[in-house]
């Protein structure tokens, strides 16, 4: 058996700064918690102790789902650490691991490569070079990051929006008002109150996001930007569309951002036959317009207008969509380039019953954006 | 204090069934003297585990359901203005000064406690059910968590009221909206999804005693294999109660398709998932084992 000589505590410390590495927002006070709440557990076996572990340092499912591969793994790599220490160094080439990323990292770190812990822990800046940058010249290492500042903005921006729900610490205050003039036929006996009521925002969003290959990555940060708003809006539909639509909706109400990014991946691949913006918008015309569309719903569709199908369907669907919508929102990446005039034949065909025609090809534009959806 | 393996059975004999994960947490919530968020789909029991708890703790449980647009007035309390008007208009020729009339009117019998305010005032350490936490609103959150951390409560007409016992706090989510970081910090966190067979079957068993075995048994596999499906609304383990519960009323001791297709209400409350899955209603069947190969010629 192999002597252990880090204590409990220690390993527990080093446990959770593994967990730091890996995205894992563990403080002091939850290694403490932890190791209080393990005095409270008699006997120790593996399988409560990652319980114990699992319940005190997860915060949400996603963490939930990933800390038992983070786990064992840690635990693996720790007894074969220790023990090619008690035995010897010189073993020659052990049959490799598995080379996963998350194994080597944690080989790295346990020999004493310490200093990715300060980048892992410092804090998105919004940097702003980045948010001028188109989104399709940004390196695929970047992408992680400018879905965090956009995350960033977008619940920024939320927050200010959702004024109108203004929550006071304060009692419901009558209004004064109102009840004087209620109870004036009483002789201004105040008998029956009025009161504050907050204000509602009644104004629903409807996406109609393109994903075809040309488009995949502005919807993907587009999506990520509007997601932020579900709290603001009365409603909030999505759909993408490639040659069929689909309703997103419920993937993305599940919170699980990941998962509604892999429908868009799969979308992407029935691509070969190229976007059909009109067939898509007549069969969300026919399926849900009645529930979805009136005039307090405002559509946004994010497509570059590359429409090999029938150009009277879409004109049709969106003079439809027009009438009952409060407006629509068209935009284009492309149109931020200053050349940029809408020539495609999809584009000329819907820019009439346009109200907003807009860029989205970067972070500055995103914020833009906003002022058109209230 | 009562020790791990004391949690399950005591959760068993209140009838809940559970595993050793949700057993941890409430175990380590009550010696932590944490809050406990619960989050998963519906209808999995995460409402149950409040009521239980309180149950075995043999205490009283009172509940904070949270929805959109929740304030202050209907979670800590409100003065009964109507109440405050009427007495002010009642005592107009008496001789009770400004002073003393002010007093009366500000006093606990005016006083309309919500769920926070009557959690902390409660004579006995009570579990508190903060249910549905993500349909309130942010600023709501925000201030949810001052309480918790705080446990006080400041009236400006009479003053601070602390907590006489601090409550044992549980709070349910359902992932409509992220939470916030400081909320999940303050809170231990358990995620609970869909039972699979075994537990499930023994929910069923357990709760539904009048059911037939085989019955319990092909309900357990069809409602598994029926989550396999994407459906707007996917049913959650009280819809397959309800369902074992009605079969077992109507004294029918195994599954078949018209019997199906006729309850099928039960378990589906979306028009477009009926119909998907009556349209694939054999093919279901089949691969849940419950029609023999034989009747399918």
């Amino acid at each position: 058996m192999t002597l252990r000589r880090t204590s409990l505590s220690a390993n527990i410390v080093q446990f959770c700064r593994y967990l730091r590495q890996n995205g894992f927002a563990v403080g002091v006070e939850e290694e403490a918690i932890t190791l209080q709440a393990l005095q409270f557990i008699p006997n120790i076996d593996p399988s409560v102790f990652r319980m114990a572990l699992k319940a005190t340092l997860c915060r949400s499912k996603d963490q939930a789902e990933q800390f038992e591969t983070l786990f064992s793994n840690y635990w693996k790599q720790i007894e074969k650490a220790v023990d090619a220490k008690v035995k010897d160094e010189s073993t020659a080439k052990k049959p490799s691991l598995p080379q996963q990323a998350s194994y080597k990292s944690i080989k790295a770190w346990l020999h004493g490569n310490r200093n990715d812990e300060t980048e892992e822990t410092a804090s998105y800046s919004f940097q702003e070079n980045l948010s001028q940058k188109d989104f399709s010249a940004i390196p695929k290492e970047e992408v992680e990051e400018l879905m965090q500042i956009i995350k960033a903005l977008a619940k920024r921006l939320a927050a200010k929006k959702s004024h109108a729900y203004k929550f006071s610490h304060k009692i419901n205050m009558p209004d004064l008002r109102q009840t004087l003039r209620k109870n004036l036929r009483r002789g201004g006996e105040l008998m029956e109150l009025a009161y504050r009521k907050p204000k509602r925002n009644r104004i629903k969003l409807l996406l109609l996001c393109d994903v075809s290959k040309s488009m995949e990555l502005y919807t993907a940060f587009l999506i990520q930007f509007m997601y932020a708003f579900q709290q603001v809006y009365n409603r909030m539909e999505t759909f993408t569309f490639g040659t069929s639509l689909e309703r997103i909706t419920p993937v993305l109400k599940e919170n699980n951002f990941r998962n509604a990014l892999g429908v868009l991946e799969t979308e992407k691949n029935d691509w070969a036959g190229g976007t059909r913006i009109g067939a898509s918008l007549e069969s969300f015309v026919k399926s849900y317009s009645k529930k979805m569309l009136d005039s307090k719903t405002i559509v946004i569709i994010l497509s570059d207008g590359w429409d090999t199908g029938d150009m009277g369907l879409l004109k049709k669907s969106m003079e439809f969509i027009q009438k009952r919508a409060k407006k629509i929102i068209w935009l284009n990446p492309l149109a931020g380039f200053t050349s940029y005039r809408p020539d495609v034949a999809g584009m000329k065909t819907a820019m009439p019953f346009i109200d907003v025609f807009a860029s989205v090809h970067n972070v500055e534009s995103l914020r833009r954006l906003n002022k058109w959806i209230q | 204090m009562i020790p791990l393996n004391e949690i399950k059975k005591m959760l068993l004999s209140q009838g809940y069934i559970t595993d050793d994960a949700v057993a941890m947490s409430v175990f380590l919530s009550l010696q932590l003297n944490k809050p406990l968020l619960v989050e998963g789909p519906a209808g999995v029991g995460k409402t149950e585990i409040a009521k239980v708890m309180a149950n075995a703790l043999e205490t009283d449980l009172i509940r904070l359901q949270c929805y959109e647009g929740l304030d202050a007035t209907h979670a800590l309390y409100e003065w009964n203005y109507q109440r405050q008007l009427l007495h002010i208009k009642l005592t107009e020729n008496g001789s009770q000064s400004i002073d003393e009339k002010e007093k009366t009117i500000f006093s606990d019998s005016f006083l309309l406690k919500r769920p926070l305010l009557q959690a902390i005032t409660h004579h006995k350490r009570p579990v508190l059910l903060i249910d549905e936490i993500d349909r309130s609103d942010e600023e709501f959150e925000s201030f949810l968590l001052e309480v918790l951390s705080d446990w006080q409560i400041t009236i400006p007409e009479t003053g601070t009221i602390k907590a006489t016992h601090i409550p044992q706090v549980i709070l349910t989510g359902n992932r409509t909206r992220e939470l916030s970081e400081a909320l999940r910090r303050r809170c231990l966190y358990l995620y609970i999804d869909y039972p699979d067979y075994e537990k499930e079957w023994l929910i069923v068993k357990n709760k539904v005693p009048a059911i037939d075995l085989k019955l319990a048994e092909q309900i357990t596999r069809f409602m598994q294999q029926l989550r396999s499906m994407k459906l707007e609304k996917t049913p959650g383990l009280s819809e397959t109660l309800d369902w074992a519960m009605a079969l077992a009323s109507l004294h029918i001791d195994h599954l078949d398709k018209s019997i199906i297709e006729q309850t099928l209400g039960v378990i589906l409350k979306d028009w477009n998932d009926t119909r998907e899955v009556q349209l694939s209603l054999s093919e279901l069947m089949e691969k849940t084992g419950i029609i023999p190969k034989l009747d399918m010629v």
